[in-house]
């Protein structure tokens, strides 16, 4: 279940009814593409945690602990990415928390599958350089 | 006051999450949007302790938390004569069935889910919580 509105639906407001004013909205996105310069580092280093431990766990070399910062990293991308305007990040994110939560994690071959997942995250947030939303 | 002479309510509400990007965007939106008071923790220890003196409408609470987790964080609060009363609405980014069963078990006012929409996350609480007043 997502939290997005359907589209074309104008955003309700406070009250969970009327509609949010357009200046309203402005001021948000200026103060969201503030943030969001803010937290694009972090936000790129949970991406490369994710990416050294699938070169790990490809390797057969992943332990408890990288696995368990894997978890953590996928599940706080997956969280942020939509909220930060970038919902595929967070499928993407999903696909990689759900592989890391595997028991034992994942072997070489399903460590291998999700590389073009991860690939594909890492550029998502190599391009958005500026705040996604709207 | 709103223009047409209903007034508002201002509401003060209690975020709870161990994540900062999480923590500040929904206190810009809160704040933005709803022009409620945001009151910030980012521990379950220290949002019992913030819920207990600064007595929130509602409390928004992460489930997925170092050392003492939302759910946990939930019945602590719960057991507390000065925060038992407050709402607590959990917000979590798991999506599979089982997990939302377990945390409805739990006695929650709402479950609310990651990633949130900023534009709409204080109209979502008002909501459920039947706030019709609310600033």
């Amino acid at each position: 279940m997502s939290n997005l509105p359907p589209d074309h639906a104008p955003p309700a407001g406070a009250d969970g009814n009327s509609p949010v004013r357009d200046d309203t909205q402005q001021k948000l996105h200026q103060l969201l593409a503030g943030l969001w310069e803010q937290s694009r580092n972090t936000v790129a280093a949970h991406v490369e945690t994710l990416q050294q431990a699938r070169t790990l766990a490809e390797n057969g070399q992943l332990d408890d602990a990288g696995r368990a910062r894997a978890i953590d990293s996928a599940h706080k991308l997956a969280g942020v990415l939509g909220t930060f305007g970038l919902p595929r990040g967070t499928e993407l994110a999903r696909v990689a928390e759900e592989a890391f939560r595997e028991p034992a994690g994942p072997g070489p071959q399903k460590a291998e599958a999700l590389r073009p997942a991860l690939d594909e995250l890492h550029n998502l947030v190599q391009a958005a350089v500026t705040y996604q939303g709207s | 006051m709103k223009a047409d002479g209903e007034y508002f309510v201002t509401r003060r509400i209690l975020i709870i999450d161990d994540e900062d990007d999480i923590r500040q965007v929904a206190a810009l939106s809160l704040e933005t949007v709803a022009g409620w008071d945001v009151v910030l923790a980012n521990s379950g220890k220290q949002g019992i302790e913030r819920a207990s003196v600064e007595q929130p409408d509602a409390i928004l609470l992460d489930v997925m938390m170092p050392e003492m987790d939302g759910p946990t964080t939930f019945l602590k609060l719960k057991a507390n004569q000065k925060t038992s009363h407050i709402p607590v609405l959990l917000l979590t980014a798991k999506v599979q069935g089982p997990d939302q069963r377990r945390f409805a078990d739990l006695g929650v006012a709402a479950i609310l889910f990651k990633p949130f929409d900023p534009l709409t996350l204080a109209g979502q609480i008002s909501s459920v919580l039947g706030w019709k007043d609310s600033a």
